[in-house]
Order: C-alpha cells, then sequence, then structure tokens
C-alpha cells in the first residue's frame, strides 16, 4: 500500500526457482470496488440504488447530519461539556453506507468512531453527548435495543459479534451481525480468532474495516505486510473484498451483497473500506506530532461529502436551497440535542451499584447506602 | 440416588440445564465429540445433540467473547476453559465486558453466562496446569466466583450458576474430581450463590477456607477434635461476593479465625476476609486471624508439589497457635 | 498574520453569502481543507483553505454578504502548534510546584501491647492499663491481667494528690535518697545528772555545736556536680518541727555564738511561727545540719534518719527515759538520751562522724 513511509522489510527470496514438484494449492486475489470518484463523476454503470433521488438524498442528510455532530462535539470537548472525543471527520460515507443497507433486527458492534452509522441506527445525538460526556445512560439506547455499546479495547467487538451470529444461526433467523473495525484492529488477536471462528462455523456475520489510514500514530504501512487488509480473510478462508470507502455508491453496494449472502446462509465476509481520518485520533491527540498537514489537505480532496454533493448537483437533485435548509436543519437538530443534553441531571453516585447484578447483592448493599449518604 | 464424585456430579448438573433450559448451550474445547478432558460433559453430545454441545477452535478469547454475544441474545452459554491457567486470554473480555456489559447498557444488555475451568494444583500435570488465581476474578466487580467442594455441592452450586442472570466463574478443584464419592439427588434444585456453607459446627476456632483446601482441612478437625479442640468449619464456596456475615457470627462465638486457601498468600482473598473481620469483628478476636496458604512463589512442579500446598499439619498447627494464644 | 481575501469564484460574481462556517477561531487547519460554505447564485460550494495553520480571526457570520476580495480569515504566522497535552485521553492535572519532602514525624516510645479486646475490657472498667503488670508472654497484658487490677483497685480508696508540705516532702526525700550515700551511728548519752532540771533542746543544741567543733567537716556543704565542699563558720541548726500540716524544718542562726536562754527564747519563737504558718521562706533555708528532736513522742531508740541536700548530717535524739546501763561493773537504771547520727559518706569518713558523736556525748554528759 502507499504511504508516506517505507513499507516494512519483506523476507528473503530463497534462493533457486521453485522445484519442478511443486504444485500451486491456493491463490487468491482481491477485488475493489469503486463508483464514484473524488470528483464527483461515476466511473462504470452504478447499481440501480444510484439513481434513486430520494435514497441518494437521504444519504447525503445523514452525512451532513453526521458531520454537524461531528464538529459541534470537537467544539463541545474544548469547553468542556463532554470528555474526551474521537472525531469521525471523513468517514461518514461508511457508517452511513452500511448502517444505510442493515435491517432493523440485525445486530451491530462497534469501536469508538463510528457515530455515522450509529446515528443512522437509531442512537440519538443525546445518547451520543451523554456517553462522550461521561455518563453510561448514554448506552442504554432507545432505537436499537440489541446493538453492542462502544467497544473500546480494539477488536474486542469482533467476539461478541460472531456469538451473536451464533445465535441467529441456531435460532436459524435471516439475521447479520455487523462488526466494525478499524485498521489497527487487523493486528489483534480477537479479529483473527473472530473470523476464523465465523468461518469454519459459516456464521452469519460480516466485519467492515475503516481503513482510515492511521491507528493513533502508526500508519497501516507499519502495522501489517499484506498488501491489503481484506486479504486477512483469505487466512479465515473466507471472502474478502475492497471498496473505496468515501464512495457511498459502491460501500453500500459491497456491504449489501455482503448481507445477502450473510442471510441466505453463505457465511460470512471482510470488507476493508479505504478512507482517511481527517481529524486527530481523539481530541487530546495532536497528530501534527507524526503526520504531515500536506497529507490531511491531499486527502481533503477526497472528502466523501462533497463528491456525493457534486453527484447530486449534477444530477440536479440538489440546489443551494437545499444545502442551506439541511445546514439549518442539522444545526438545529445538534443544538436541540446540546441542550437536552446540559439540561440532564447528573447521574446520583449510587446509580454506581443499580446495574451491577440484576439484583445488588446484600454484601453490596452497605456500599451503596454509604453514597447515598453522601 | 446415585453415588458421584464431582466431575459426574457437574455431568449430571450440565445435563439436567440443558434438558430444562433450551437456552443453555455448553462449547468448548474437545467438550462435545471427547466429552471433556477430565469427562465433565460425557455424553452430553449424544444426548443434546452438536446445536447444544459443540467443540470450539483453540482460541479462548473468542470463547469468551462469543459467550458474551450469545448471553446478550437470550441464550445461557456454559463455556469450558481447559484449566485456570489457560483462561487467561479471556481476562481481556471477562474484565472488559462481561463484567460491566449490564451496568454500561444501564441494563439494557446482560450477560448470564457460566465459565467453567478445572484449578489448583495437586494431580502432578505438567506447568500451567495448577494454578489457583481465583482472586484475579474475585477482585473484578460484576463477576461472581464460586468454587465448588463436595460432589453435592458442585451439582447445586452449578444449577444455580447456570440460572443467574449474571456472569459466574466456575472454578473446579482438579484433584477434589474423583476424590470423594457422594449421593446426589438429579432432583434439578439449585444450591443458593453468595452464601457460605457450614460444614461442622465447633466453638473452639473458625477455620474459613473453599475449594481444594476443604479436604485437608476436614482432615485437621478431626485431628484438633482429638486434641480436644472443637473447630468450625466454613465453605465460603461463593468467593464474591462475599457472605461476611456468616464467618462474623462464627467468629464472635470463637473469637479464633485460621483462613485457609491453595492460592498464593499475598492478596489472596484470605487477605480480603482476614482485613473484613477485623474491620467488622475486631472486638471478638482473641488472637490474631492467621492464614494458612501455598508461599508467594511460582507455582513448582510436580516434584515440590506437595510442599507447595497447605498441609493438614500447617493447618493444626495454626489453629493451635490461635486456641493458645493468651 | 497572513489574511485570506475571498477568492474569485468566477461566473462574474462580485460579492457571496456566507452559508455556513466549518471552522471556528483558534483552529488548526490545514491547506484545501474547507473553512467555509458560501452561495453564489447557482449553488453553496465550499471555500478551501490557501495554508495550513492557526485561524486567528474570521469575517463575517452566516448570512452575511461578502464581497469579492474581502477580507475573509486571518491565520497565525509561523508555526503556532497545539500545546502538547502529553496524553491521548483525558485530561491531566499537572504539577505546578516541586513536591515537598515529606514530614517526618517523630512518636514517642514504650507502648502497652494488648490485644483490642483486651482494651475495651479495659476501657470498660475504668483500668489504666500503664498500670497493670501484664503476665502474658512478651510483657502482653491479659484480661486477667486487667480483671485483677480493677479488683485489687476496688479495695482501695480513690487517689488523692499530695498537696503543700506534703508533697514537697515528697520531692525533698526523693531528692536526697538520689544524691545522698548515707550511713549512721548510734549511742547514748547518760543525763541523769542534770535531766530534772535542765532543758533537753537546748542542751541538744550546744552537744550539736560541740560536734560541729569536733568535726566540722558534718557542718558543710556539699557540691556534688562540682565535687566541692564548702565549710561553713556558723552552726545554722534546722531544727525538725512536726506540726498537722506535716514536716517543717525552720534554722535557727548561729547557736554556736548564742547562749541558752537566748537559744530557749528562738526555739519557742521558731515554734510559734509554725505553728501559726506565719514562718518566712528565708527561715526555713540555709541549714547548715539538722537536728531531729523524734524522741519527744514518746518512743524510738535509734533511726536513720534523712540528709537533705546540700547538708552531710542530720542528728536524731530519741526518746529520753529509764535503762538499764553499766556503771563500774554494775547493772544500774539511768536515765539516757539516744542519739543517732546519719551522714553523707561521701563526705565524711566514719572516724569523723565517731568523733562528732563522741562530742555531742561528752558535752551531753556533763553536769551542767
Amino acid at each position: 500500500m502507499k504511504g508516506d513511509v517505507p513499507r516494512a522489510q519483506k523476507a528473503p527470496e530463497p534462493d533457486a526457482a521453485p522445484a519442478k514438484t511443486d504444485s500451486v494449492v491456493a491463490e487468491f486475489q482481491i477485488h475493489r470496488r469503486n463508483y464514484l470518484d473524488a470528483k464527483g463523476v461515476l466511473i462504470g454503470k452504478p447499481p440501480a440504488f444510484a439513481s434513486d433521488s430520494a435514497i441518494m438524498k437521504s444519504l447525503y442528510r445523514a452525512m451532513t447530519l453526521v458531520r454537524t455532530f461531528d464538529y459541534k462535539a470537537v467544539a463541545l470537548q474544548r469547553t468542556g461539556q463532554i470528555g474526551t472525543y474521537p472525531s469521525c471527520l471523513g468517514q461518514e460515507a461508511i457508517g452511513v453506507g452500511y448502517a444505510s443497507v442493515m435491517n432493523d433486527k440485525d445486530v451491530m458492534f462497534i469501536t469508538y468512531r463510528e457515530q455515522a452509522a450509529q446515528i443512522w441506527r437509531g442512537v440519538t445525538l443525546t445518547e451520543l453527548l451523554q456517553y462522550w460526556g461521561g455518563d453510561e445512560r448514554g448506552c442504554n439506547y432507545s432505537g436499537p435495543r440489541e446493538d453492542f455499546p462502544v467497544a473500546v479495547p480494539i477488536a474486542s467487538q469482533a467476539t461478541h459479534a460472531v456469538g451473536v451470529a451464533t445465535a441467529f444461526k441456531l435460532r436459524g433467523e435471516p439475521r447479520v451481525a455487523v462488526c466494525a473495525l478499524g485498521d489497527g484492529a487487523t493486528s489483534k488477536g480477537d479479529f483473527y480468532e473472530s473470523i476464523n471462528l465465523a468461518g469454519v462455523w459459516n456464521l452469519p456475520a460480516v466485519f467492515i474495516i475503516s481503513n482510515n489510514h492511521w491507528a493513533i500514530s502508526l500508519p497501516v504501512e507499519q502495522q501489517t505486510a499484506t498488501r491489503t487488509l481484506a486479504q486477512k480473510a483469505v487466512a479465515a478462508g473466507i471472502p474478502g473484498i475492497q471498496v473505496d470507502g468515501n464512495d457511498i455508491i459502491a460501500v453500500r453496494e459491497v456491504v449489501g451483497e455482503a448481507f445477502a449472502r450473510a442471510r441466505s446462509g453463505g457465511g460470512p465476509t471482510v470488507i476493508e473500506a479505504f478512507t482517511y481520518r481527517m481529524g486527530d485520533h481523539t481530541t487530546a491527540d495532536d497528530a501534527s506530532r507524526y503526520r504531515k498537514a500536506e497529507l490531511i489537505s491531499a486527502a481533503w480532496k477526497n472528502d466523501p461529502l462533497a463528491r456525493l454533493r457534486t453527484y447530486l448537483a449534477n444530477q440536479s437533485w440538489w440546489s443551494k436551497e437545499d444545502e442551506e435548509a439541511l445546514i439549518a436543519e442539522c444545526k438545529d437538530k445538534v443544538e436541540a440535542a446540546v441542550a437536552e443534553y446540559s439540561a440532564i441531571p447528573p447521574p446520583r453516585p449510587e446509580s454506581m451499584f443499580d446495574h451491577l447484578f440484576e439484583t445488588l447483592p446484600p454484601a453490596l448493599a452497605w456500599q451503596r447506602k454509604k453514597l447515598t449518604e453522601g | 440416588m446415585p453415588e458421584v464424585t464431582m466431575v459426574g456430579a457437574i455431568t449430571m448438573a450440565l445435563a439436567r440445564a440443558l434438558q430444562n433450559d433450551p437456552r443453555v448451550i455448553v462449547f468448548g474445547e474437545d467438550v462435545a465429540k471427547n466429552g471433556g478432558v477430565f469427562r465433565a460433559t460425557d455424553g452430553l453430545l449424544e444426548r443434546f445433540g452438536d446445536t447444544r454441545v459443540m467443540d470450539t477452535p483453540l482460541a479462548e478469547t473468542v470463547i469468551a467473547g462469543m459467550s458474551i454475544g450469545l448471553a446478550a441474545q437470550g441464550f445461557r452459554p456454559v463455556a469450558e476453559f481447559q484449566f485456570l491457567g489457560f483462561m487467561y486470554p479471556a481476562l481481556d473480555q471477562l474484565i472488559n465486558h462481561a463484567s460491566r456489559l449490564r451496568n454500561r447498557t444501564r441494563g439494557r444488555l446482560s450477560c448470564p453466562l457460566v465459565f467453567r475451568a478445572p484449578m489448583g494444583a495437586g494431580i502432578h500435570a505438567p506447568e500451567h496446569h495448577s494454578e489457583s488465581t481465583e482472586t484475579l476474578f474475585a477482585h473484578i466487580p460484576g463477576l461472581r466466583v464460586v468454587i465448588p467442594s463436595s460432589p453435592s455441592r458442585a451439582y447445586g452450586l452449578l444449577l444455580s450458576a447456570i440460572a443467574d442472570p449474571d456472569p459466574v466463574i466456575f472454578l473446579e478443584p482438579t484433584r477434589l474430581y474423583r476424590a470423594q464419592k457422594e449421593e446426589v439427588n438429579d432432583n434439578g434444585q439449585g444450591l443458593p450463590l453468595d452464601t457460605c456453607y457450614v460444614l461442622r459446627e465447633g466453638r473452639d476456632v473458625t477455620l474459613v477456607t473453599w475449594g481444594p483446601a476443604v479436604k485437608e482441612t476436614l482432615a485437621a478437625a478431626q485431628q484438633l477434635a482429638a486434641e480436644g479442640i472443637a473447630a468450625e468449619i466454613i465453605d465460603v464456596a461463593t468467593l464474591s461476593p462475599l457472605d461476611l456475615d456468616t464467618i462474623l457470627t462464627s467468629v464472635e462465638k470463637t473469637g479464633r479465625l485460621v483462613v485457609i486457601h491453595e492460592a498464593p498468600r499475598h492478596l489472596g482473598p484470605g487477605a480480603e476476609i482476614a482485613a473484613s473481620v477485623a474491620e467488622r469483628g475486631l472486638l471478638s478476636l482473641q488472637a490474631p486471624i492467621e492464614r494458612v496458604t501455598a508461599p508467594d512463589t511460582v507455582v513448582p512442579l510436580p516434584r515440590l508439589e506437595k510442599a507447595y500446598m497447605p498441609s493438614e499439619k500447617q493447618i493444626v498447627e495454626a489453629a493451635r497457635r490461635v486456641v493458645t494464644f493468651s | 498574520m497572513k489574511t485570506f481575501n475571498l477568492p474569485d469564484l468566477g461566473e462574474g460574481l462580485s460579492e457571496v453569502e456566507i452559508v455556513n462556517w466549518h471552522v471556528s477561531e483558534g483552529d488548526n487547519v490545514v491547506a484545501d481543507q474547507p473553512l467555509v460554505s458560501v452561495e453564489t447564485d447557482k449553488a453553496v460550494v465550499e471555500v478551501p483553505s490557501p495554508y495550513s495553520g492557526r485561524i486567528v480571526a474570521l469575517h463575517g457570520k452566516a448570512g452575511d454578504i461578502v464581497p469579492i476580495g474581502h477580507k475573509l480569515v486571518e491565520f497565525d504566522d509561523g508555526a503556532a502548534g497545539q500545546q502538547d497535552k502529553g496524553t491521548v485521553v483525558g485530561v491531566m492535572p499537572a504539577a505546578e510546584t516541586p513536591a515537598q519532602a515529606p514530614e517526618r514525624e517523630r512518636v514517642s516510645g514504650a507502648r502497652v501491647k494488648a490485644i483490642p479486646a483486651v482494651r475495651a475490657l479495659a476501657r470498660k472498667l475504668g483500668v489504666d492499663l500503664i498500670a497493670v503488670d501484664p503476665t502474658g508472654p512478651d510483657g502482653q497484658i491479659t484480661a486477667d491481667d486487667v480483671k485483677r487490677y480493677a479488683q485489687a483497685m476496688s479495695e482501695v480508696g480513690p487517689p488523692k494528690p499530695l498537696h503543700g508540705v506534703r508533697r514537697a516532702m515528697a520531692h525533698k526525700m526523693q531528692q536526697s535518697h538520689a544524691e545522698i550515700v548515707p550511713a549512721s551511728i548510734h549511742d547514748q548519752a547518760d543525763v541523769e545528772a542534770w535531766i530534772a532540771s535542765g532543758d533537753p533542746t537546748v542542751r541538744l543544741i550546744r552537744a550539736v555545736v560541740a560536734g560541729c567543733k569536733a568535726s566540722p567537716v558534718l557542718n558543710a556543704w556539699f557540691n556534688a556536680q562540682d565535687m566541692t565542699l564548702r565549710m561553713v563558720k556558723n552552726v545554722d541548726l534546722g531544727i525538725a518541727i512536726s506540726t498537722d500540716d506535716g514536716l517543717f524544718v525552720a534554722v535557727m542562726r548561729n547557736v554556736d555564738n548564742r547562749d541558752d536562754t537566748d537559744l530557749r527564747d528562738g526555739l519557742n519563737e521558731l515554734k510559734k511561727d509554725v505553728q501559726a504558718r506565719s514562718i518566712p521562706l528565708e527561715e526555713m533555708r540555709g541549714a547548715t545540719i539538722t537536728l531531729s528532736n523524734y524522741g519527744v513522742f514518746g518512743v524510738g531508740r535509734s533511726a536513720n534518719l534523712v540528709v537533705v541536700p546540700p547538708q552531710v548530717a542530720i542528728v536524731g535524739a530519741g526518746d529520753i527515759k529509764p535503762r538499764v546501763v553499766a556503771r563500774d561493773g554494775q547493772a544500774v537504771v539511768r536515765r539516757t538520751l539516744p542519739l543517732s547520727l546519719t551522714f553523707d559518706h561521701r563526705v565524711a569518713t566514719g572516724v569523723e562522724a565517731a568523733r562528732f558523736l563522741k562530742a555531742m556525748l561528752v558535752d551531753l554528759e556533763r553536769s551542767a
């Protein structure tokens, strides 16, 4: 993979040419899909939904809301109203892309940069602010009741996804466990164990890797020796495919195919979606310590929102009035969420004990009582 | 009523749970076709089929993580880890997820799972097969740690663990698996968790223990009785949450406490018990609290196993010391 | 400071309306990052940043009309990087002043050894553990020890502190005991010749003077710190006087230069003042030797009395009564006066003491 840092050293080639008695026992190919280029121009014939203005505009609206929220969240952290926050700037197309193809009854497992998918799935902006503001009540989703909350330990959510996929399989349900991970997660044992189990048990699990090029300060070229992340699926014996993650048309199609395969008993898929982390790792990180500004400037040219907006405009589906109205609407929604979040009374100290077990054991009752006495 | 060993009682309990509750599933390495390396799951695959009893790949992390996913979806997974010494890759999932899922979703998702593993030394096994690190789990809020010491208690406690709506780590003393036979009524009745069991009553000294050390403690009590010292024996059974009240009531009566465990001394569960009794039962104490434990060393290979585990002699001497303390 | 003016967006536009800022003052931006969305005739377009840098000022707000070429954004010149927070999550407090070395606490010594149950029992019974004799191993106080002590204490009266003269006596005697090395010689004088009509106390005083003349070393002050002895010319005699309030030692000055009448008057004066407790402090100080006439209470044949530093001797006179003595080889009954001389053996020898006592005997056995 190209990048601004030297590739990892390759193992030396054997001295002799392969012996004639060798046979090729396995080969693999990794495909990459792209419909909308960086300038918003179609390459080749896209899938049918790309001609559906209602769908395409709804995707653009969703991405804009995500970005509006994301800018606001960063600003809230700077003014001390929420805690450390990981911006998803630049990655909106992946989350909106796959979440918009999921069924209500599918279940999602995420890392901490999936606000786009969470918002589409019905996690409220207020709940997001609550979680990043340091209140567990933000994980008690009013919308997607079975989705797992953010998994901070990297790739650990992959193991939950295969457990839920096993449940679907045992019950014979046409539901999919959708696991979102980052590029760094593909180095973790949890990831390998999970795709391995998904493969050998033929589970309805789809692993969507947002390759945003950075794991805090480690660029993906230094994360692994593989040419693609999608090919790690080969090690699990399952299909792997790459897609331009800033091209929402391609993302939706690839993900849709993977879901259909899983639902029909065809098993799991690994999808590698290319994008770029436009912001710092979190609001506490200073990426200028390890990342040159020129790289981000170059990445802005691939902005998923700009290219989709251009596409919509080129189809004559989107006017400046639409843009203004959308911006205003998104601002209102975000402001309303901030107001709602700020008005929520803080959690009571004794609530630390309230969901430790289904019933608080008597052995702990005195500790809870102490907190009520202040 | 059948007379069974502890491992037989565990099989009985698993079968009973699989039969009574369709949500229960059993999986782990070598548990289905092979019936488990200690035969704890013997015959279950034949009875219940491969959608209830499953062999997994060799991957403790995903065994633990998938249990969480299954539990959140309403199953009651009972995962077997081949030895406590091989359970450590599961700690990340246990500590970072299983123990917290209910708490961090405010009850929206929960984790009714059981992780079973053989624990403790005494079977002359190679390295890493003799661990007694139950304190690691007992230290984590949101986890239950249950350790049986007899066939009937293994049966009853395991049934309750499976029925419990929250995660339970069920550690089975390997050297007690076949050490004792007992009549166990396969009536599907669970025994209460979160409570200590008084195995023997006495006025002179309280001996608190659990799991493998119960065997030596019972033997020590016999010897002490011959010397005129009546020991009361408490089997903690559920290490966390701890039933301190039963221990305090006993210490109030005897004034003297010895805690016995095979876990190493430093920060072993005995330290928690001693500190708690010192906090709440100080004026009952007529002597310092003593702990009889394994030393703070790496578990030795089998040649030194006997020297490592707490012995009947050490328990008797400790009891004598606290009884004769003026 | 670098200023970015609204660039020509083409299509012959002279002005645009600001729709939405994407950045805020203080943000670090990179080149090509969208700064603001503006509305042209046909569309809403994004204006990208011309350079990387920190935004110092934004000009115009949403809804404002901005002419082409107008000041739009001001950037900080030169690299003004973010301050490194030194973390990737959370907010860490930073120390402003260096940590102080911790103060050492001085803990005083001897503590009592007892288990908590025994301490609670002691509290309940009102027993001070310091006073209890431990019989447990390693000096530990047992419950039985506490009970025993409580029982013993219940059989005695409550503790009463000593006051005044009694307290002073306790201190003085303690001090004497700590310093003095006492030795005593005892004898008796045959006073039959004058006892019917004489004044025993005055005769005793004269006898002490005789003793001091014979052995002046016993009329002196000793300073143990410097190991110095001060011989005194006069005899200022301390007279022990007993009252209901306790023991007083009043001083008669210059007894070696006073006649009998003067001595008798002086004695009476002192006695009166002491009884009335009107004796000034001056007259209780500075004795060079002391006389204790304990015999006036009708008992006592010899006594080892207490030498009060810096004095080096004290003379004790016992009960005068008829006793069997040997005279010219016969046993006869004569009235005798027992004498004791206790001296500080650091200062005086046995011979010096004997000489003193002999002189007293000789003087007391004169008929007048």
